[in-house]
């Protein structure tokens, strides 16, 4: 997944814990995974590294070990070479003007970013894909088939008496899960995990009764019986071959209707491909199903590194969502400005079959990502964190590298939290000079805006 | 700075009282100013018989924010189905090469790059997000940031967040109802507050499934009554310009006239605006129990002056309907085309439903709907009080305002129309004998005028010396669906932006608000109350200036001033 040469379990973040902090940053927004902590206090050392001492989360430990002195030095380079920001500037836009099907890729960025990457993309006909593409489009497909009912933290933290987890053990991508979305209120609760064993972290917690049922069960088989029931077909008339999976859930739905608030909780990257659209359309129709009588909603956990974030910024930009290619005027005449296509505007099968001729790599966050696999002939541009600088200098010809601002750590910013609704503003934790991506997006707009014009407006 | 002169239009301009009277505009500076003839200008526009109107302002139109972001996702095909333009439609450029237009499509819900293009193609300098809810109203400032050249706002949602029924149920002090009220503008960055069907979003998350004025709410047993009562009295002390904005309770349900004229009673003279009445004005009547309520209504609009509307007109087509309401979008799901839709509960704030409709000519429901939209038009005698909307997307994209101008202007347009649906609601209907045209005077009221003066916009909508230089310049035609679809000049704030319908600049709009006077004590309250329930540290809720401005892309802050005292 993510380069191994930056891999920070061969760090040792403890090393910092002694620093004295040079500054404070209170109520600060964690930008590291979807659910956007926004209640912990960071640490800014003199030695540019960063720590948040009173908050227990391997997620956050992880990417703030990214993070230290060689930051701030850290330079643009081309080909393999060291130079300043307006000839790193020039080679990539070099690259973009002469690229035919450029992709942006990776795309962990906040809303500014999106916001200018859009416009660059405008003007070199490039298309969209993030990251996390693969679990987004899973979500997204399920949503344009049927639509979704889904329910926010708050409703959840405020109401939910009843959650269920399907197939999923959200603290081990999302650690506070259980902090956030359950503690510090009198709610009596019940959590159900089906498909899967309890999360170790919903242990302990006041006022919740902890449980797991059909463990082992294929999670369509459990979503076809568990769809029967809730249109109003009899357990005992369902085929689970002897397994008991039909009764048991139908005593879930019977808890589920005599609950007051039910949350089904998924993640869209935790189950099973490459159908798990299905899965999520099935969940959604579970839940649709049964608000005909009581209440109940669904959360989806995903849209990490900006996944959420871009697409709903791409989606409102354009009309389109993630893995689109925006064309330039010079497209041929009849042919869409704008073609949305989740299958073949996938990265990895455009880098596996050679289909583009250039990639912008858009890797802000920590730990940063790297393409996994790529053509030596494709020519880079990588606006990333500084420490895919040794990689990008490692790869040699045909490589732009410039190192950019992390949106909470080295710039202000906004992401979408988790459930959708929410947008959280990113106070800069450190602030050391380092060009957002949404700057050098924008100046890289320019510069291919200032080529010839082939149609000008008289 | 430069002077432009736009020569020889004639004006209709109602707030001032001009009614189409030939005489030349001055600019300077982005506003309108008041120069001798005899000064020179460094740029003249020829208006030779054209019709000149301030920009036009639509005051109800979900352009922004997470429902309309969902309706997009939801429907990609309504999207692949834009008519492909010519490649030359993009190709405009700017002086340093970029191109003006970036690609954006989709026909009942627009990306917001289209929606900005094409309200300024058409004569539109604002337009107002009607549904903010407080936890989405970064999202909703983003969005109407990137709709391009037009000014925009938005009302926050009240009314069904947890915090307010609260209160109101524990019979709270009033002024500390009204401070949160003024809080909550204040941290949304709002123009004014929406109540969308009162208490009726919470109690759907408690599994009551209808809500009726005067019936008690399932958990806090206040009732919509109580709740308009207290907004609208709030606003009135916090002396916010625009009223109340309504969506009131039984949206769609037949024979909810009654509660739409309860909800009127229930502000108790105060202003209240009642928003795409047409949903609401729905009689029991006939064989199939479904008949126009459009008489009543209007008969109790012409009663209450205390009383302003917008339509909500309905357009026949695929549209999508995104609403708070999520009581009354879960109970029409079964009724939505294509049959998938998206419902959700949002953050103790509200909710939101996404439903596609397809509004069918032959259908007895639909035919009668449109029907009832016009009447209701035809039937309210001042047109100040009346503000026309198609509460787009939800009767149908804001693009079909040109269409409307035309049923309205147009009595034998409206009758050959009329002769196309479905013959029973034809029957069931009074529009054919409504004699009523509107004057191109009226349709400046109902365009651009009236919303103004509703929202408190006092240099907007007009076209006296002071007020901002948005201005619309139409050629006179009889086809008056082709004259408001491509006016041959559009400025906003002095600049020239599109001419014959195509766009030659695309600057940034400006966010309009209010910043009512509230005691700061009731963030205690808040924050509390947000400790114990939310998922959010209250630090984060409130907007500064300098973050909304971030959020719209720099655009001009645009503060609307509170009424005077006394």
């Amino acid at each position: 997944m993510h380069l191994s040469s930056i891999d920070p379990s061969s760090t040792t973040p403890s090393a910092t814990a002694h620093v004295p902090a040079s500054s404070l940053t209170r109520d600060w927004t964690c930008p590291f995974c979807p659910l956007l902590c926004d209640d912990l206090v960071v640490e800014s050392h003199d030695d540019a590294t960063l720590a948040v001492p009173d908050t227990e989360c391997p997620r956050l430990a992880q990417a703030l070990a990214c993070y230290g002195s060689a930051d701030a030095q850290c330079r643009n380079s081309v080909d393999g070479h060291d130079a300043d920001l307006d000839t790193a500037l020039a080679g990539a836009a070099r690259i973009l003007s002469s690229a035919r099907r450029p992709l942006f890729g990776a795309l962990t960025t906040d809303v500014a970013g999106a916001r200018a990457l859009y416009t660059l993309a405008a003007g070199c006909g490039a298309i969209l894909d993030h990251w996390h593409g693969e679990a987004m489009s899973a979500a997204t497909l399920a949503l344009q088939d049927r639509g979704s009912f889904f329910t926010t933290l708050s409703e959840v933290r405020s109401r939910a008496d009843l959650l269920v987890f399907f197939n999923c053990q959200p603290s081990q991508r999302y650690p506070r899960f259980f902090t956030r979305a359950l503690a510090g209120t009198e709610q009596q609760r019940e959590l159900v995990f089906v498909g899967c064993s309890p999360d170790p972290a919903a242990a302990g917690m006041a006022n919740t009764r902890v449980e797991a049922i059909l463990p082992d069960t294929d999670p369509f088989d459990t979503l076809a019986l568990w769809s029967a029931l809730c249109e109003g077909r009899e357990a005992s008339a369902l085929h689970d071959n002897g397994t008991g999976t039909a009764a048991a859930l139908a005593r879930l739905q019977a808890r589920i209707a005599a609950a007051h608030y039910t949350v089904l909780v998924y993640e869209p990257a935790a189950l099973p491909g490459p159908h798990a659209a299905l899965l999520i359309e099935a969940l959604n129709r579970i839940i649709k199903a049964t608000n005909r009588t009581v209440r109940a909603g669904c959360l989806a956990l995903g849209g990490d590194d900006g996944a959420l974030t871009v697409n709903q910024t791409v989606a409102w930009l354009s009309g389109l969502p993630l893995r689109t290619r925006v064309s330039t005027p010079s497209r041929t005449a009849g042919e869409q400005p704008l073609d949305y296509d989740p299958y073949r505007y996938r990265t990895d099968r455009l880098l596996a079959d050679g289909e583009i001729d250039a990639l912008l790599w858009v890797a802000s966050f920590a730990p940063p990502v790297w393409p996994q696999a790529l053509d030596q002939a494709v020519p880079v541009i990588v606006l990333g964190h500084p420490a895919l600088a040794e990689a990008a200098k490692a790869r040699g010809a045909a490589t732009v590298f410039i190192p950019v601002a992390t949106p909470g750590i080295d710039s202000a910013g906004h992401l979408f939290r988790v459930d959708g609704p929410v947008v959280m503003p990113l106070a800069s934790a450190r602030g050391v000079g380092l060009p957002s991506v949404a700057t050098i997006a924008a100046r890289l707009a320019a510069q291919l805006g200032g080529e010839p014009a082939a149609q000008v407006q008289p | 700075m430069s002077l432009v002169r736009l020569k020889g239009g004639r004006i209709f301009d109602p707030a001032n009282g001009v009614d189409g009277e030939r005489r030349d505009l001055a600019i300077r500076d982005g506003r309108i100013v008041d120069v001798p003839a005899t000064t020179p200008a460094d740029h003249e526009y020829d208006a030779t018989g054209m019709i000149v109107m301030a920009g036009g302002i639509d005051m109800h139109s979900h352009i922004g924010g997470g429902k309309t972001n969902l309706a997009r996702l939801l429907l990609p095909e309504d999207h692949r189905d834009n008519p492909v333009r010519e490649p030359a439609y993009e190709a405009v450029q700017d002086a340093n090469g970029r191109y003006l237009r970036l690609p954006s499509c989709g026909v009942c819900t627009p990306g917001t790059l289209a929606t900005g293009y094409r309200y300024a193609e058409m004569g539109y300098t604002a337009a107002f997000e009607p549904a903010m809810m407080p936890s989405n109203a970064r999202h909703t400032h983003l969005e109407m940031g990137d709709t391009p050249i037009i000014d925009h706002g938005a009302y926050v949602m009240l009314g069904n967040d947890e915090l307010f029924l609260q209160m109101l149920a524990a019979r709270d002090d009033f002024e500390r109802l009204r401070d949160y009220i003024g809080w909550t503008i204040h941290a949304s960055k709002a123009l004014g507050v929406k109540v969308v069907n009162p208490g009726g979003i919470s109690a759907f998350k408690f599994n009551q499934r209808s809500l009726n004025v005067d019936e008690p709410h399932v958990h806090y047993g206040i009732t919509p009554r109580e709740v308009l009562h207290t907004l609208s009295r709030a606003l009135t002390e916090l002396r916010v310009p625009h009223p109340l904005h309504v969506h009131a309770s039984n949206l769609g349900v037949p024979g909810n006239i009654d509660s739409t004229i309860a909800t009127m009673d229930a502000a108790d003279g105060l202003p209240i605006h009642l928003t795409h009445i047409q949903f609401h004005s729905y009689g029991t009547e006939g064989p199939q129990k479904f008949s126009s309520g459009a008489r009543q209504i209007a008969d109790a609009v012409n009663a209450r002056p205390n009383v302003s509307i917008d339509v909500g007109q309905i357009i026949f087509g695929q549209t999508v309907t995104a609403s708070g309401d999520t009581m009354m979008q879960f109970r029409n799901t079964p009724l939505g085309r294509p049959h998938k839709w998206v419902v959700g509960d949002i953050e103790c704030d509200a909710g939101c439903g996404v439903v596609p409709f397809r509004y069918r000519e032959q259908s007895y429901v639909n035919a009668l709907q449109w029907i009832i939209g016009l009447e209701i038009f035809l039937l309210v005698d001042d047109p100040w009080r009346v503000a026309m909307t198609t509460d787009h997307p939800n009767g149908g994209p804001f693009t079909s305002y040109p269409h409307l101008i035309r049923l309205l202007m147009d009595k034998s347009f409206r009758d050959e129309q009329l002769a196309k649906l479905n013959a029973d609601a034809q029957v069931a209907s009074a529009l054919a004998q409504l004699k009523r045209e509107f004057s191109l005077y009226e349709i400046a009221i109902i365009t651009r005028a009236g919303p103004a003066r509703l929202l408190g916009l006092r240099d907007r909508g007009h076209l006296a010396a002071g007020a901002a230089a948005d201005i619309a310049v139409y050629r006179d035609d009889p086809d008056r669906e082709r004259m408001f679809t491509s006016p041959a000049y559009v400025f906003k704030d002095g600049e020239l932006v599109a001419r014959d319908g195509t766009l030659v600049a695309t600057p940034t709009g400006g966010i309009h608000f209010v910043s009512p006077e509230f005691d700061r004590g009731i963030e205690k309250t808040l924050r509390a109350y947000s400790g114990a329930n939310l998922a959010s540290n209250f630090a984060h809720a409130a907007i500064s200036d300098d973050e909304v401005c971030s959020c719209c892309r720099g655009g001009r802050l645009l503060p609307v001033e509170c009424l005077a005292n006394g």
